[in-house]
């Protein structure tokens, strides 16, 4: 089994990709997709394995460098790391690259490089760049009939194979063959214009080695760092004084406030990058009269912190009203029971039932001020958005 | 999708283009950067952040008091000015310019992209 690098797939994938398999990223056209099978193969170098990478869309020299864009250093993995050069030939420069494909835009040609590698190498994960770029060459048909023979072989020598492939306009019945038949694992990758995010999504559209179909992340690609998953909004509200913006700096890798006599009068507005995760916090102010600015910014979020003030129970039913004010009902929440360390706070149980709250709803204690706490929620909150979607 | 956004893209860089213009960014109406032009770029997304903020509370301010929508806010700081501009329900476009220049040019051109911009959202 290898990890796929991608942060969450692994586990929806419960673990990886098992030897033996073949998984490919149908990406629709337009969206960052060839990261993915990038992230694969240096994952799977760290973690001690050997990979073969396919460069059939442009020189391997170009490939490399796109690893370093990423941040990923490939130098040390010189001897578990082989390139299959498919298009120096094809524009008539001498190749540098040990597996070489003398006419890329004939399939046989392929098909040997590809099983002479199979047969050889140890047990290998071997990533194909773009598959589509192979079909754009070689034919649909013939492609598709190589590639089921090469998975085939892979599962014999318990090889990994994994495929890029942007669904151009192909015919229906090659598209279908490739999203329904060919492949142990459909991971689909696609963009998204729903009202005024423009993200992009992963998602898992088949597997027969997990039941988990249907789950989607949202994510973007940074450089250097490849695949993160990415939440546009989450929002952290509550009453006056109960530490909201302590708790945005406290999370946040950097944050503004627009403060005023130390009270937020607009809106905090914090980053974060935690464990594969990047995602933009919006504090809300706590007192009434910003209500009309707090119903404004609060759209689009996907989940919410609800910081309350342990020691003051009054605090309580504004609190709910301020879920009510930003529409958060129905989205994942977290309640923060915000000032453990003072005398008189209530303990977590204590304020479940004082607020009347469901027993489906985490309350995370908390001291936002010593950075306590915060993160136990942050990744309690990503896991009721990630399981929820 | 990939085609808004190119289209958004191409927006900003003629907006960037127009003489005095030192920044622009596309955002949503609820604080959400969509697009951007500017040198620091992990700050982009704070600054759309703020800029929704200041036009939904000018918003606020003004219609409170039964005088319509204001078309556009300016903030004027010493080495800076900062113009946003609302476009269409869902967004809003923001410059930051020089402030030696004058304003007629920028803010013909900003009404302009503004409505591009609200066209390429319906």
């Amino acid at each position: 089994m290898i990890e796929t690098g991608v942060p969450k797939l692994d586990e929806f994938l419960a673990g990886g990709i098992p030897k033996g398999k073949s998984l490919i990223y149908y990406i629709q056209p337009g969206v960052e997709g060839e990261v993915f099978g990038m992230q694969t193969v240096y994952n799977s170098l760290k973690s001690g394995g050997t990979c073969v990478f396919v460069a059939s869309s442009t020189i391997p020299e170009i490939i490399k460098t796109q690893f370093k864009e990423f941040g990923w250093d490939i130098g040390p993995y010189q001897k578990k790391l082989f390139f299959v050069d498919a298009y120096n030939p094809l524009i008539g420069v001498p190749s540098n690259e040990k597996y070489v494909v003398q006419n890329p835009d004939r399939i046989d040609e392929f098909n040997k490089t590809i099983l002479n590698i199979l047969k050889e190498l140890p047990p290998s994960t071997i990533v194909f760049g773009s598959l589509s770029t192979v079909m754009d060459l070689c034919g649909e048909k013939e492609t598709i009939d190589a590639v089921r023979n090469w998975n085939k072989m892979a599962m014999l020598y318990d090889h990994i194979m994994v495929y890029n492939f942007t669904a151009w306009p192909y015919s229906q019945e090659t598209l279908d063959t490739i999203r329904k038949d060919l492949f142990n694992a459909v991971i689909s990758i696609g963009g998204i214009a729903e009202r005024v995010i423009f993200g992009q999504y992963f998602g898992i559209s088949k597997s027969d080695w997990t039941n988990e179909t249907k789950k989607s992340m949202l994510f973007r690609v940074l450089r250097p760092g490849g695949i993160r998953l990415f939440i546009p909004k989450i929002l952290v509200t509550g009453p006056f004084d109960a530490g909201k913006s302590t708790f945005v700096h406290a999370l946040s890798s950097r944050a503004i406030s627009v403060d005023r006599l130390g009270t937020t009068i607009a809106l905090d507005h914090g980053h974060i990058d935690y464990k594969g995760f990047s995602a933009d916090i919006f504090g809300t102010p706590g007192q009434e009269r910003f209500d009309p600015i707090i119903k404004l910014l609060s759209g689009e979020s996907m989940g919410v912190f609800l910081i309350v003030d342990s020691t003051n129970p009054t605090d309580f039913v504004r609190a709910k009203h301020m879920l009510e004010i930003t529409k958060s009902y129905g989205l994942p929440y977290v309640v923060i029971a915000n000032k453990q360390d003072l005398s008189g706070a209530l303990t977590p149980a204590e304020i479940r039932k004082q607020f009347n709250l469901p027993d489906d709803v985490p309350i995370v204690p908390a001291v936002a001020k010593d950075k306590i706490g915060i993160f136990e929620a942050f990744e309690v909150l990503l896991d009721k958005i990630t399981g929820g979607i | 999708m990939a085609d808004t956004i190119d289209l958004i893209d191409h927006l900003l860089s003629d907006l960037k283009k127009v003489g005095g213009v030192e920044a622009c960014a596309a955002a949503s109406r609820d604080g959400l950067l969509i697009r951007a032009i500017m040198q620091k770029e992990q700050i982009s997304e704070s600054f759309a952040a703020m800029s929704a903020t200041m036009l939904g509370a000018a918003e606020t301010a003004t219609t409170e008091l039964g005088k319509g929508i204001p078309n556009r806010i300016v903030v004027e700081a010493e080495h800076g000015r900062l113009i946003v501009v609302g476009a269409g329900p869902k967004a809003l476009l923001i410059v930051l310019i020089d402030p030696s220049i004058g304003l007629g040019l920028i803010l013909l051109e900003l009404e302009k992209a503004a409505e591009k911009l609200k066209e390429l959202l319906t």
